[in-house]
């Protein structure tokens, strides 16, 4: 209550200071910047206490003072901030593919494969088959010529079924949970970055076939796709072995190191036309099982330890960009599309772990752990609004829905997944905050 | 595409180099590990390769701000009151004495000096002066820190050193932050600006204000990761409302600094939490002052720059010996203590920048900022060596480099 009201003071202070000065060299982001972690953190606070993850409060914290809502962060101070929310992401894809160990991968690693497989295939299908279902009341389908429709469908259900590594990432490294359902939940949200990307390119190959894009856009060649996956896996595996590298011989400043190989990572990525998050989660991976255990796990501590300030500014800039009017207005199409998408994943994971033989947990929990959406799915949004301006406009307001929906329900519902198999204790949940823990092993005897 | 790969090798490969030959060098050499990554930035910066593009900086000036503040609160939170109230008086009336002789020293000489120069009226001068009066009363405390684990005990000497870079810190802020009020570029909204005093008054406010809310906002809380995210957002809301004001956001943070280390019970790890990105904004504040430096327009700039090298260390070296001189302590501290004081490091560059971003059009501007780069490329390398010169000669016995230097060692020094 106490930190309540000193936020309702700085948010009054805030706007009587506004016209006073002006803007210049950043000082009114770093001004919402600064309320904004500050909410974020007072609210996520709050949310523990009622049971409900962290990054659902950061996220909470977000609408209500962004743009939508109070306006204590303006839309420009947003897009002022855009480099922390990519150097946030980068971070992330770099813990996550720190978190992973390729031994572990070997043992599990088919069994993940298939449960991926049926949960992909099914939610595609179930959500493809309901804008079929539902065309006339989706604005983007209903005047669309046949093939038109046909293209925008397989575009938006590809998008739909991307899963969030970050919010596994955090919610992991909220609760410290390490157990069976944690472990599978994680490997499939990663590997299955890897399969959104390539069917999204082998989507959009089709939907360019079939449905022209105005203009003289090209199609990707079949060698730009090839290479924008396995040149990821071959620039990460060169900046993961770099690290490695600096591990062994340097060891020092890790925390500053960590961010720099991040940034200079994205960096990298984008000059080399590669999948970034892939790139990243590449070179964690192979840091993490290049080095000595010890060394690594030096280094996947200071990630953890400037992991918790990152996923505050992360979610709570998340949060803030997500326009509650248009997400009420869609309301109705999108939830019909969220609980078809969640159905299809519980299907899919329930019919792949029966064929794996894995463990009752996961049969039973580790779907509610893939229901979050974030970073990827919208980089695609975006690319799709990019490429049919027109169509993209209506389809990037619903897609952007259907993924704060599904950013808020995700979260609540991998939390009652991992405290329901027993993977995390609730009474000691609200203390633990991203603190340094061993790798996740993949192994189910790990 | 060849930009960002340049980019990136330069950086990655100063970065392993600074660490690798400074690591060694600081060990054998007594080197202070900083400057070099002032020269990395100018190297990338406009003037040189052009990697770091006008508009690159323009986009992390956020971050310079953010660092500048950074710098304030880490100052800020060194301030124990109970530590001050119980300490030796004359060392504290020495070092005031040090600081304030130094600022006014410099700033009188260079209002002259760039007067005639430039051939300018005085009147014009005398901002410019006072930041770099400002400017040179900053010592680095990077030396004394460097050699505190090598020395068997801590006596005057190395006290006073230790208090007056402090000392040194406290005027430098005060004095840049009231300059910055003076000479504010008071924003045309069409009422009534606000008077020097007022925004003097302001500056102040959003320190004090500021710092009595987060206290009550931080609590009781131990948990570094929680701690850290508090007083980022603190942090990061104090520079910004400084910066947005156009005032210096090195003294609002400073207080803020100050009473949360002084008003509750997790001082210590306040202080951890603050130093945990310390370093990391230091490197970046360094970067980015060295991209950021321009020459500008007006030529031989190199000249005052030497000049206010050289006003600078007389400055200090006399300032530190009648300061002692007039407090008695000339016998125990020696007449060529304020050696020590020669080093320039991170918070004479956080002026520098601050004055470049809010007055980068003023008068005389470039030559501020190019007389604080040359100043910290010149003594940064030394600092320690400069301190050494004074303890090891005078009265602190110092350890070889062969010996141990590990915490156990710094806990034996401290027990004697």
């Amino acid at each position: 209550m106490r930190r309540f009201v000193i936020l309702a003071l700085l948010y009054v202070g805030v706007q009587l200071m506004l016209p006073l000065g002006e803007q210049g060299h950043g000082s009114e982001a770093l001004v919402t910047f600064g309320f904004l972690i500050l909410a974020a953190y007072t609210v996520g606070e709050l949310t523990v206490r009622l049971g409900l993850p962290k990054i659902v409060g950061y996220l909470f914290a977000g609408m209500a003072f962004g743009p939508s809502s109070l306006s204590a962060v303006s839309a420009t101070a947003i897009g002022r901030l855009a480099p922390v929310s990519d150097l946030a992401i980068a971070l992330i894809a770099f813990l996550a593919g720190a978190e992973l160990r390729w031994r572990d991968l070997r043992v599990s690693g088919s069994k993940l494969v298939r449960m991926l497989g049926c949960e992909l295939l099914l939610s595609l299908l179930g959500i493809a088959g309901l804008l079929v279902a539902l065309h006339r009341w989706i604005p983007f389908l209903a005047d669309a010529p046949a093939a038109k429709s046909a293209a925008f469908i397989v575009l938006f259900s590809t998008i739909a079924i991307a899963h969030s590594p970050s919010v596994t990432v955090a919610l992991l490294s909220e609760t410290g949970a390490r157990g069976t359902v944690a472990k599978s939940t994680l490997g499939i949200v990663l590997l299955s970055d890897v399969a959104v990307v390539v069917l999204f390119t082998v989507s959009q190959t089709l939907a360019r076939t079939i449905a022209p894009p105005a203009g003289a856009a090209t199609l990707p060649s079949p060698g730009l796709v090839v290479w924008e996956i396995a040149g990821a896996l071959l620039v990460g595996g060169a900046i993961g072995l770099i690290v490695a590298l600096y591990l062994r011989l340097v060891h020092r400043e890790l925390m500053l190191f960590t961010m720099l190989v991040t940034l200079f990572g994205a960096a990298i990525a984008q000059a080399t036309h590669v999948e970034i998050l892939l790139t990243l989660m590449t070179a964690g991976f192979v840091a993490e099982n290049v080095s000595h255990s010890e060394r690594s796990e030096a280094m996947r501590s200071a990630l953890e330890r400037s992991a918790a300030p990152v996923f505050v500014v992360f979610f709570a800039l998340a949060g803030a960009q997500i326009a509650i009017r248009e997400v009420m207005s869609a309301l109705p199409i999108v939830l019909p599309i969220a609980i078809v998408r969640a159905l299809g994943i519980w299907l899919g994971i329930g019919i792949g772990a029966r064929w794996t033989r894995a463990e009752a947990v996961e049969q039973r929990y580790v779907w509610m752990g893939l229901v979050s959406q974030a970073g990827v799915a919208i980089g695609l949004v975006t690319l799709v609004s990019s490429l049919y301006p027109e169509a993209g406009a209506s389809m990037r307001t619903l897609l952007l829905s259907l993924i704060a929906v599904n950013q808020i329900a995700g979260p609540v519902l991998f939390r009652r997944a991992l405290v329901r198999s027993g993977e995390v204790d609730v009474t000691a949940a609200p203390d633990v905050v991203s603190r340094p823990a061993p790798a996740v092993s993949l192994d189910s005897t790990g | 595409m060849a930009g960002p790969f340049v980019l990136i090798l330069i950086v990655a490969g100063a970065y392993l180099a600074a660490h690798w030959a400074f690591e060694w060098l600081g060990t054998r050499y007594l080197l202070v590990s900083g400057a070099e990554y002032l020269v990395l930035g100018i190297l990338l910066g406009p003037q040189v390769t052009g990697v770091l593009q006008v508009s690159i900086l323009d986009a992390f000036a956020p971050f310079m701000i953010l660092a500048i503040g950074w710098i304030g609160a880490s100052v800020g939170s060194a301030f124990y009151i109970p530590r001050v109230v119980r300490g030796y008086g004359p060392i504290y009336r020495v070092a005031f004495a040090e600081a304030t002789l130094a600022l006014v020293v410099t700033a009188v000489f260079l209002v002259g000096a760039l007067a005639w120069l430039y051939q300018l009226p005085l009147a014009d001068t005398v901002a410019p002066a006072t930041a770099l009066g400002a400017i040179a009363t900053a010592s680095s405390p990077a030396g004394v820190a460097m050699l505190r684990r090598r020395l068997v005990r801590r006596g005057l000497v190395v006290r006073q050193i230790e208090l007056a870079t402090a000392i040194d810190a406290f005027v430098a802020i005060v004095a840049f932050s009231l300059l910055m009020c003076i000479d504010h570029g008071a924003p045309a909204t069409g009422r009534r600006a606000p008077t020097p005093t007022e925004w003097a008054v302001i500056s102040v406010a959003i320190g004090c204000v500021g710092g009595s809310l987060f206290h009550l906002f931080v609590g009781n809380e131990r948990e570094i990761d929680r701690l850290f995210i508090s007083i980022a957002g603190a942090v990061i809301l104090v520079s910004g409302a400084a910066a947005y004001l156009r005032v210096s956001p090195l003294l609002p943070t400073m207080l803020l600094g100050a009473i949360l280390a002084n008003t509750r019970r997790n001082r210590s790890e306040i202080r951890q939490a603050l130093g945990r990105v310390e370093r990391p904004f230091y490197f970046v504040l360094l970067v980015f002052a060295g991209a950021a430096w321009d020459p500008g327009t007006i030529a031989w700039w190199i000249v005052p720059a030497l000049v206010f090298a050289i006003v600078r260390a007389v400055a200090k070296l006399g300032a530190a010996r009648l300061a002692a001189l007039v407090n008695g302590l000339t016998e125990s501290l020696g007449g060529r203590w304020g050696r020590a004081l020669l080093g320039q490091g991170g918070l004479a560059i956080a002026i520098a920048l601050n004055y470049q971003l809010f007055h980068g059009t003023a008068l005389l501007a470039d030559v501020v900022f190019s007389a604080a780069i040359v100043s910290v490329v010149l003594t940064d390398l030394s600092s320690a060596r400069f301190v050494q010169s004074v303890v090891g000669r005078f009265t602190e016995p110092v350890l070889d480099a062969q010996t141990p230097t590990g915490p156990a060692s710094a806990l034996e020094a401290e027990r004697k």
